[in-house]
């Protein structure tokens, strides 16, 4: 009985190797006939439709699936993600308060209204389309390479967006910039020579600090008395792609050289704010965080933060004190990763971030978190030299 | 082609093998009552086993080939129990003993009195040298031994991460450092002269690259160079790389006594333009051997724990490295 149906298996298997075969011929000939009509105007027939979108989502939510969601601050991360959107997202996806523009609207797929569509997707497959974006739709990954911390700003965003009203919408995404949207009324002579004003991707007050408000979330950092070399170097690390940020780099590639230099020098000279008291840290957390400021750690061959962070440190390295908490962490935890390692100076505080346990690189943030320039000043590290 | 690589291999093999001929580095020098008793030792051993070896093969050959009386004699009982049990047992004892008088040598060194005071500490992958004065001060430095001649030198080995070992061939024998314990070292040099010593334990990365030099100077040239290396930096003629030294956080880490450096985790560099050789025996001691130091340091000695410091100008570089070599 077994042997006749393999003996038909058999003859019938030069079939199917034809069958197949013809098939990939066919698949050419009618790729290079070229009489599918790719024309975004044509659209997808309803199969069609339906056959790509099971693959889009059924890739969507099988990737996503190894996504660890980290614990979410997200009153601190939605300005940030906010002021991304407006700059970055907007344009297709629509803002609150706006209608879908019209151009991007005939793309196919057509970008999808997240206010209507940002709720039918989970925490996880958010992140994981931020991040990595998809395939033939115009969906870009994250420009920041490996700088997930900063995808899960827009991803907070994205979630309390559909609930916000679109005034709320302007003040978080214009942030400290806010004030141009308010004056509502422009001429017609106004707009018929240089537009409706609007906010542009590269206004820094959307986020950093201004002579009257601090940065509009902890994880940005603030800007104001830094000095000009050092204001410099990032603008030009981001603009080159060596720093990764997929906030920062896009704006630092529509500034030109002299651009960069003038923000720098009014950034130099923009006064810094009176600090607003550090979160509390208990009293042997900040004497760690002092003792790793002033002395470092020789055992693990930790030297002081403030040998190259103190008062007489080079212009082209970073004042610490008074930057947030929450700023100071994540950029430890991106030198830990090894992500700023390009750069010559990122190189160097990679190598020391890495020696850094968890609970040491929390108090030292906490302790600079908590320094404002006026106390650090007068620090032993401080004092001129001999 | 085959015989011709051979040959090159065979070529290169003999001179790497002579280049252990140099004294510098050479347990063979003997430069010390210590390592030329080692060196006896090692020829006493030498010639004792080839002749042992000769005997052995002289009587299997005559076992296999010789006249047939011979043989016999060889097979009898008195033969194997004076060949195979008393002759060894005599020879590996009176080697053992001798060898413990070697040891013993470094024992009689131990009770010498006013033994010049050393601490060698071992770090990946460079030496914290410590010289202990006999007022109880100390005096740091990195990566060189300065000893005088004639007199007992007493040396303590400790570690401040892994297993190391302290070998200066021409010394003396080599000692473990061993994490938890001070071990002690005896050597007198007996005339001036510059050798070379290395970490003989493997100890990570850059382990081939742990070596160092070891001066030993007349007694009265050895006093005037501790004196000095006692003494504070000089104050810098120009002040532009001594503030480069200080603002991109080289203090951090190194010290340089007599300014705001004092760092403690890498090497002491308040003397190091004196020293013979720069990254633990690895570059010469002078200014363009700071430039390429500082600038290319994670290339030449690869996985060392000073950070990249690939940040200076040319004109930075230039006057930290003059403001170093200017440390003497």
């Amino acid at each position: 009985m077994a042997k006749p149906v393999k003996r038909r298996l058999r003859k019938l298997l030069p079939w199917a190797l034809g069958l197949f075969a013809g098939g990939i011929v066919l698949v050419l000939v009618i790729a290079y006939s070229g009489i599918f009509n790719i024309a975004a105007s044509a659209g997808h027939p309803a199969w069609m439709e339906w056959f790509l979108r099971l693959g889009k989502d059924r890739s969507v939510i099988v990737n996503s699936q190894s996504v660890d969601v980290p614990e979410l601050d997200l009153a601190g991360l939605v300005p940030l993600g906010a002021a991304h959107f407006q700059g970055g997202c907007a344009t297709c996806h629509r803002m609150p308060g706006q209608v879908l523009n019209p151009v991007y609207d005939q793309m196919l797929p057509p970008p999808p209204d997240l206010q209507t569509h940002a709720p039918m997707w989970t925490r996880e497959q958010l992140f994981w389309m931020v991040r990595h974006g998809i395939q033939f739709t115009g969906m870009p990954s994250w420009s920041g390479h490996d700088r997930d911390d900063e995808v899960w700003a827009v991803v907070a965003f994205l979630e309390m967006m559909p609930s916000m009203k679109a005034e709320d919408y302007q003040t978080y995404a214009n942030g400290n910039a806010g004030a141009i949207s308010k004056a509502q009324n422009y001429s017609a002579n106004e707009i018929a020579s240089q537009g409706r004003p609007k906010i542009s991707l590269s206004a820094c007050d959307r986020c950093h600090d201004t002579s009257h408000a601090p940065p509009t979330s902890p994880y940005v950092p603030s800007l104001g008395g830094q000095d000009k070399a050092y204001l410099q170097r990032a603008l030009h690390e981001y603009r080159r792609d060596l720093r990764q940020s997929g906030f920062m780099e896009p704006i630092a590639v529509e500034l030109d050289d002299e651009d960069i230099n003038n923000l720098a020098d009014y950034y130099a000279s923009l006064k810094v704010l009176a600090g607003k008291p550090a979160r509390s840290l208990s009293s042997e957390g900040a004497g760690l965080g002092r003792q790793l400021a002033e002395h470092g750690d020789l055992s693990r061959k930790i030297p002081a933060c403030l040998s190259c962070h103190g008062a007489n440190k080079r212009p082209d390295y970073p004042r610490l004190d008074g930057q947030s908490e929450q700023y100071l962490r994540q950029q430890l935890q991106v030198l830990q990763r090894g992500v700023r390692a390009k750069t010559p100076h990122g190189a160097i505080m990679t190598t020391i971030a890495k020696r850094l346990t968890e609970s040491q690189a929390k108090a030292v943030a906490a302790f600079f978190a908590g320094q404002s320039s006026t106390e650090y000043a007068g620090h032993k590290a401080g004092e001129g030299l001999r | 082609m085959m015989t011709h690589t051979i040959k090159k291999m065979l070529c290169l093999m003999i001179l790497l093998a002579l280049a252990g001929c140099d004294s510098r580095q050479s347990a063979f020098s003997g430069l010390g009552p210590v390592s030329s008793r080692i060196t006896l030792l090692i020829w006493i051993m030498f010639t004792g086993a080839a002749l042992i070896t000769v005997f052995i093969c002289a009587l299997m050959a005559i076992s296999i080939a010789g006249p047939a009386g011979w043989r016999q004699k060889l097979t009898t009982e008195k033969n194997i129990v004076w060949g195979g049990i008393v002759f060894p047992i005599v020879v590996l004892t009176a080697l053992l003993i001798y060898g413990f008088l070697i040891l013993n040598a470094g024992g009689t060194l131990a009770q010498a009195e006013n033994p010049v005071r050393i601490s060698v500490v071992g770090e990946q992958w460079w030496w914290r040298v410590i010289y202990r004065h006999d007022d109880g001060h100390t005096t740091e430095s990195a990566n060189e031994l300065r000893i005088p001649t004639g007199r007992p030198i007493e040396i303590e080995l400790s570690t401040a991460d892994v297993i190391h070992s302290f070998w200066i061939p021409a010394y003396a024998g080599k000692i473990d450092m061993i994490p938890g314990r001070t071990n002690i070292l005896h050597l007198v040099a007996d005339k001036p002269g510059i050798v070379t010593g290395q970490c003989a334990e493997y100890c990570g990365g850059a382990h081939a690259l742990m070596s160092f030099y070891t001066v030993a100077m007349a007694p009265a040239d050895y006093d005037a160079w501790l004196a000095k290396e006692r003494m504070n930096a000089k104050p810098a003629h120009v002040l532009e790389g001594e503030q480069l030294f200080l603002s991109a956080g080289c203090a951090g880490c190194h010290t340089v006594r007599g300014t705001r450096a004092d760092g403690k985790i890498g090497p002491d560099l308040t003397h190091v333009g004196s020293r013979l050789s720069l990254g633990a025996g690895i570059l010469p001691n002078t200014t363009e051997g700071f430039g390429k130091w500082i600038s290319r340091h994670q290339t030449i000695k690869p996985e060392n724990l000073m950070p990249p410091f690939d940040i200076f100008s040319e004109n930075e570089l230039q006057s930290l490295s003059v403001y170093l070599n200017s440390l003497e």
